[in-house]
């Protein structure tokens, strides 16, 4: 496996802008290795150090300590970003220019030819939704816009990178789904995304990977499966009955559910052996196995 | 290459698309307009007049114009963030920095160009348009040292805020006009030291004496080709001095 982004005890500390000797612990002996051909998803409450990880990946500041490697190279390394997309934070462009032009820009600055650039503008407008507001410009944009024209400019030149920072902030739910297209798309076409989100459903509906950020530090980096399994707490087993009557006296701890029955247990063996005995007595087995917690009770609820 | 090319396209669009430059413009053809007003008010030679006007109101609005782009343009992306995506491309940030300079290069030469073309207009009103020929070295000194401006702008634009780089900008351009008569004022009356402290800050700071030509243009004392020459390659000189720092310190610049 290779690994396009890696970190090796990063630290990042900023003084106090008013204050100089005071100082402020961003990021805190960060290691993780981001795999290649794999979504990754960034999460963390505010102020984890998410956006400062990301800023110091892409060489816009540089560590206090330790050693990033970004596609071999140093994050300030020039020549490595023509296969790097990215997306900042927040979707500042220049608004004097319109869809067309900024995406002209940016695709020149990433050394797309000129009909390179006639060929892919319309093709990645349609990508993000905006192949009708090629002529119009960024300055009357809505932020959901921005936020796709963003991603736009982050794809434009078929990156094998792809660095998203809240790439779903601020869009509807029509925008949120396209942007997840784009982000499958990216996956089904082998490419190396790394995206932060607030908006863990979103995170655990696209991403292979996880990175948990909590105060600067990593609280969990790996596959996602792995962390949900990690975390199962119960398994249940839901059935129906053709002679309701029996059901409390075989199980005492059934409940009953609108038209049929719930078990739950602490381990996988109390679950197995229940569903031996369901199958004996010729109850039907509607559902069985784990309950995995969402993403989002693992990562807010502290259970990492 | 080609990045700085594209920086400075795109840089020249962002100008040319800003109403402030447009309110400039408008108040320099406003200066000119109050020009012929005087010149109908006062008794001397009105080709004179209107020389002195135009050439000055050219000098002050190129001036005006490349310190408030110079210092803004660069200040401006830091704070709006416009420059994550962009150094997120194979964009170094000398690259960067020669685009935008160029970027505001073209357009200052373009105002010039326009200025130039009311300019001549207006002389040609006055019966002067053959004159207007002897006064283009003294538009071209004007353009060379506009150049300077902005490479000062620039390279403060890269220490501090906009309005800290602007009076910097200003300061040194005030230093830079008065430094040359400040040293024959002073020698006569003054202790050496000062003297030479004086003489000094003329040798390290700019000096915008080398592009002084208008007066000698507008009465007739004439200059000489080796005074363009030098003032050309002494401006040059300090453009790239002032953009190699401003490389420099903004290599240095975290871009949070």
């Amino acid at each position: 496996m290779n690994y396009p982004v890696v970190l090796e005890n990063v630290v990042k500390i900023y003084s106090h802008p008013m204050k100089v000797w005071e100082k402020v612990v961003s990021v805190n002996d960060l290691s993780f290795e981001l795999p290649e051909g794999r979504v990754t998803g960034f999460v963390g409450h505010n102020g984890a150090g998410k956006t400062t990880t990301i800023k110091m990946i892409m060489g816009f500041i540089t560590p206090t300590k330790g050693k990033i490697s970004v596609l071999g190279k140093e994050p300030s390394d020039v020549i490595s970003k023509k296969k790097i997309g990215f997306l900042p934070e927040r979707p500042y462009f220049y608004t004097h220019l319109n869809s067309r032009e900024f995406l002209s820009y940016f695709g020149s600055l990433s050394g797309l030819s000129r009909s390179d650039l006639d060929r892919l503008i319309p093709l990645t407008l349609k990508r993000v939704g905006l192949e009708d507001l090629g002529k119009r410009r960024l300055s009357s944009f809505s932020k959901g816009m921005l936020q796709r024209i963003g991603i736009a400019q982050a794809i434009i030149h078929d990156p094998d990178l792809v660095i998203m920072d809240e790439p779903m902030s601020g869009l509807d739910p029509i925008g949120r789904k396209e942007v997840k297209d784009v982000i499958a798309s990216l996956r089904r076409d082998g490419k190396t995304v790394l995206f932060s989100s607030h908006i863990l459903s979103d995170v655990e509906d696209l991403s292979d990977n996880v990175l948990v950020l909590s105060k600067g530090q990593k609280q969990y980096s790996g596959s996602l499966e792995a962390l949900l399994e990690r975390n199962i707490s119960k398994y249940e087993i839901v059935f129906s009955a053709k002679n309701e009557g029996a059901v409390f006296n075989d199980f005492p701890k059934a409940e009953k559910l609108s038209k049929t029955y719930l078990l739950s247990f602490a381990t996988d063996e109390e679950m197995s052996k229940a569903l031996y005995e369901l199958i004996a007595k010729k109850y039907t087995i509607i559902n069985a196995g784990a309950v995995r917690p969402k993403l989002e009770e693992i990562v807010y609820g502290g259970e990492i | 290459m080609k990045n700085i090319f594209s920086v400075a396209r795109y840089t020249y669009l962002e100008m040319v698309r800003n109403k402030i430059l447009y309110i400039l413009l408008f108040f320099s053809f406003f200066i000119i307009g109050l020009g012929i007003i005087i010149t109908q008010m006062t008794m001397g030679n009105p080709q004179d007049i209107i020389s002195d006007i135009g050439l000055g109101t050219t000098e002050i609005f190129l001036t005006v114009t490349s310190v408030f782009i110079g210092v803004s343009l660069v200040r401006r992306e830091l704070t709006l963030k416009t420059l994550h995506p962009l150094f997120a491309r194979p964009v170094s940030r000398a690259e960067y920095m020669l685009g935008k300079f160029f970027g505001i290069e073209i357009t200052l030469f373009i105002l010039t160009l326009v200025m130039s073309v009311i300019f001549m207009i207006l002389l040609t009103f006055y019966g002067g348009f053959s004159r207007f020929f002897t006064f283009i070295p003294a538009i071209y000194t004007i353009f060379i040292q506009t150049s300077m401006v902005t490479a000062v702008a620039v390279f403060c634009s890269t220490l501090a805020e906009p309005a800290v780089a602007a009076m910097l900008s200003v300061s040194f351009y005030i230093i830079g006009t008065i430094s040359y008569n400040l040293v024959h004022f002073i020698t006569k009356n003054t202790s050496e030291s000062v003297v030479k402290l004086v003489t000094t800050v003329r040798y390290i700071l700019p000096d915008f004496h080398y592009f002084n030509i208008k007066n000698n243009l507008v009465y007739g004392t004439g200059i000489d080709k080796i005074s363009l020459t030098s003032a050309t390659f002494y401006s040059l000189a300090w453009i790239v001095i002032l953009l190699a720092l401003a490389v420099v310190f903004f290599n240095k610049k975290e871009i949070n």
